[in-house]
């Protein structure tokens, strides 16, 4: 096992220097800050833009500053963002706690929904309440995130005004963005439930369960559910990739301070410590969260930790 | 369940609901301001972004201010006159004032803002070329500064009124460095800064002290709203007071709340369709006023922007010094464009590329109109929609542009130098095509007079000679809108964005 485990780390750190990289070199394709920072002056010369160029550090070559900014991250400092000079890393200490909030809640609530409701749907399979389920479930992979956003945000906060439309205010800010990621996250969680379920219930070993006389209840969720726990667990932390991408569009819609807003205005005005400090947590969150999917395989089933 | 019953049971809970969820309500006396970018640094020389001037009034003050109808009045200087042949600009400035650290403003201030402005400091940031023509600032007394001119620069006085040129003290920050100084800014201005939450809210209290009256409320609270929609959504729902960005078709909408309040005034941004005078069938000076005759820009501003705009003729909008009431736009004749463009030898079905900035929807709608307009002279326009920075500071520096492509201007300084100087002068950056000896000398004669008639006069001789060269289709210049809930009063707004909420009250 923790020869395994190593190996998995290694790859996990191999992964993560391969996309900060590419995105450090990419973003640097996407034109000149200089040029954005000086957008609106009246005149400016090449002299005054090599000048605001030096500033920034962007003399230097790629590697050197790719380097520079390596050495910075493994301390846990990203450098200053261009657009005011706020360290990188104070900005992403105030947003990661917000994305994680909404990561964390909407996960948690579509996995509370989804696991008993794919179970009934698997259990009453082809009658009206597995229907019903499937039907509600296809509308909600209907919605685009941000129109469902939208729709939250003019029913909840305008219609019938019980929630603030935006920001940070409290808990009750956090309804809104987390049903909006819940709704979707539950549609296709539902759906990957009661398939992994079914395959399950054909198993020699639940009718062997039932001929001993176990109650229903045991032989759903003591023996089925933790025999399919590993394809959900698996898809679970596949989809934490997934929910980061929504949750930016997410965030933007109800002006969440996270790091979703941060790195597309990090995009927007070619703020490139900013984008590299912010896709460099979030890809060590998501490398981290595929990591421990494959501990979680080990503790669920005790194949794998012989193996 | 009957549905009356159901929305009175939905009425009923969110009533609840409401009481247990939602923030305490406002302090009596808090102004609420929706900004939509947060420019991340409080320094005056660090940034030129409009959101900064959106803010940076209310905390900082220049020598010369604007008033809400764009007047240039004394600020922190009681009065200035030219000495030398105009090599020497002498200000006089206001005694009795403090900064809100409990500094004293003088004469010393004001040569350590311009010296910081004008030296290393300023270079790393963008505000420092709009000031080159200062040589350097002399203190001659506590009370009396001159600023020594390396070159003329007409437009002066109104850079002075804000944005890089507002004073700042000299004590607090040698002490605690700019880095601190971005992040808790200290001025003279109205509001003394309290808190500042990056990407989220910045926090101001009033200056009971204030040299020009304390200011009515006790708090300005900012907060950071991207989205034009959230904006709106934000101003429904009452949590907000002043809104900066909303979406043309809310406006109906906010205008039925009777809570709320829409505001639509001439505002500084022109946009206009520049023609790529280099390229093919657009070399033709006739085939470029057949094109500006093709599109119906009434109709458009009618229909598309519901009216929130004025058509110009030269590119920039009434409130610019240097707008030629005489000129007029080329009237809408597809008619007469027909015959100009067969006479010019265009073949019916010729191809022509418009580029434009994708995110701005509202754009997209008058791209596509122009389009079909010139569809109807026998044009066919292809769309190339691109991303707002990679069209402004990649595509069209470099000349890659198609046949046509938009151009929009703030134009901060009300003035047409400003503009046309950046748009037309050889080599500038948004002027990839035009090289143009006439041209590049008047703008080079009314940017070198201090003589405001002369320029006027010069200025508006470029307009209709950019016109009769037809180096660009005019479109209109955009009102500047806010949305406002009306518990708020005496607002002054002004059409640049860059608030004073001096005389606000908030009921």
């Amino acid at each position: 096992m923790s020869g395994f485990l190593l190996k998995r780390f290694l790859q996990a750190i191999f992964v993560v220097l391969v996309v900060t990289l590419f995105v450090s070199y990419a973003i640097r394709l996407s034109g000149d800050p200089a040029l954005m920072l000086s957008q609106g002056a009246g005149s400016v010369t090449e002299e005054d833009l090599a000048n605001i160029r030096k500033g920034l550090g962007l003399e230097r070559p790629f590697l050197v500053q790719y380097a520079e900014f390596l050495r910075g991250a493994v301390v846990g400092d990203f450098g200053k963002s261009f657009m005011g000079g706020t360290p990188v890393s104070k900005l992403i200490a105030d947003a990661l706690p917000a994305t994680l909030a909404l990561a964390l809640v909407s996960l948690g609530v579509s996995v509370l929904v989804s696991v008993p409701l794919g179970i009934q749907a698997a259990v009453h399979k082809g009658k009206g309440i597995d229907q019903l389920i499937r039907i509600v479930s296809l509308v909600g992979l209907s919605f685009p995130n941000f129109w469902l956003a939208i729709m939250l945000v003019l029913l909840l906060a305008i219609t019938f005004p019980i929630l603030p439309p935006s920001g940070w205010d409290g808990p009750a800010s956090l309804v809104m963005p987390a049903l909006t990621m819940a709704i979707i996250l539950s549609a296709t969680n539902v759906r990957l439930v009661r398939t992994a379920m079914l395959e399950t219930l054909s198993a020699q070993y639940i009718m062997v369960a039932r001929a001993k006389g176990l109650k229903d209840r045991v032989v759903l969720y003591k023996h089925a559910l933790r025999n399919c726990a590993i394809p959900l667990i698996t898809y679970i932390g596949l989809q934490f990739g997934n929910l980061i991408g929504g949750i930016v569009v997410v965030e933007r819609v109800f002006n969440w301070p996270g790091l979703g807003t941060l790195a597309f205005e990090a995009i927007a005005s070619r703020d490139y410590p900013v984008l590299q400090g912010t896709v460099t947590v979030l890809s060590v969150m998501i490398v981290a969260v595929n990591l421990l999917v494959d501990i979680a395989y080990g503790l669920v089933d005790p194949r794998i930790r012989t193996k | 369940m009957k549905p009356f019953q159901l929305k009175t049971l939905i009425a009923a809970s969110s009533l609840a609901l409401a009481t247990l969820l939602t923030p305490s309500a406002q302090a009596a006396g808090t102004l609420n301001v929706a900004i939509h970018q947060d420019p991340g640094n409080w320094d005056p020389i660090a940034t030129f972004l409009v959101s900064w001037g959106a803010v940076g009034s209310q905390v900082f003050d220049g020598l010369i201010m604007r008033t809400p109808d764009m007047k240039l009045v004394p600020g922190l200087a009681t009065k200035w006159e030219f000495l030398d042949k105009n090599t020497k600009l002498r200000f006089t400035l206001r005694t009795g004032v403090k900064f809100h650290n409990g500094e004293p403003f003088d004469a010393e201030a004001v040569k350590f803002t311009f010296d910081r402005l004008l030296g290393e400091e300023g270079k790393k940031g963008p505000q420092q070329s709009n000031y080159n023509a200062i040589e350097k600032v002399v203190v001659v007394n506590p009370t009396t500064v001159d600023f020594v001119m390396k070159s003329p620069d007409p437009v002066l006085l109104t850079k002075l009124a804000g944005y890089g040129a507002m004073i700042v003290p000299p004590k607090y920050i040698t002490e605690k460095g700019s880095a601190y100084f971005g992040a808790n800014p200290v001025g003279t201005g109205p509001f003394k800064f309290a808190e500042y939450k990056p990407k989220v809210s910045l926090s101001f209290t009033k200056n009971a002290d204030y040299w020009g009256g304390a200011p009515k409320v006790d708090n300005l609270n900012y907060r950071f709203i991207t989205e034009p929609a959230t904006q709106a959504a934000e101003l429904q729902a009452g949590r907000i007071d002043v809104a900066n960005q909303i979406p043309l078709a809310m406006i109906d909408t906010l205008k039925k709340d009777p809570k709320l309040a829409v505001q639509s005034m001439d505002g500084p941004v022109a946009l206009a369709m520049r023609y790529n005078t280099q390229r093919g069938i657009m070399k033709d000076r006739e085939v470029r006023k057949a094109l500006t005759m093709a599109v119906d820009r009434d109709a458009i501003i009618k229909t598309i922007l519901l009216g929130n705009a004025k058509p110009i003729a030269s590119f920039q909008g009434e409130l610019s010094f240097g707008y030629d009431p005489a000129l007029k736009p080329l009237p809408f004749n597809p008619a007469q464009a027909k015959a100009m463009l067969q006479k010019a030898g265009v073949k019916p079905g010729s191809t022509i590329q418009i580029d434009f900035r994708g995110s701005d929807s509202n754009f997209r709608e008058v791209a596509q109109a122009v389009a079909s307009y010139l569809q109807g002279v026998g044009i066919t326009a292809s769309l190339k929609p691109y991303d707002t920075n990679v069209l402004l500071n990649d595509i069209i520096p470099s000349g890659k542009t198609g046949e046509m492509w938009q151009n929009q201007w703030g134009g901060w300084t009300f003035d047409y130098d400003n503009t046309a100087y950046s748009m037309y002068y050889t080599k500038q950056r948004w002027n990839p095509f035009d090289d143009d000896a006439k041209l590049n000398a008047l703008l080079h004669t009314q940017r070198n007079t201090w003589d405001q008639a002369a320029r006027k006069t010069t200025l508006q001789e470029i307009g209709r000679y950019v016109a009769d060269q037809a180096l660009e289709m005019p479109l209109y210049s955009l009102n500047t809108i806010y949305g406002l809930n009306k518990r708020a009063k005496n607002l002054a707004l002004p059409a640049d964005g860059r608030f004073r909420f001096v005389d606000a009250t908030v009921e």
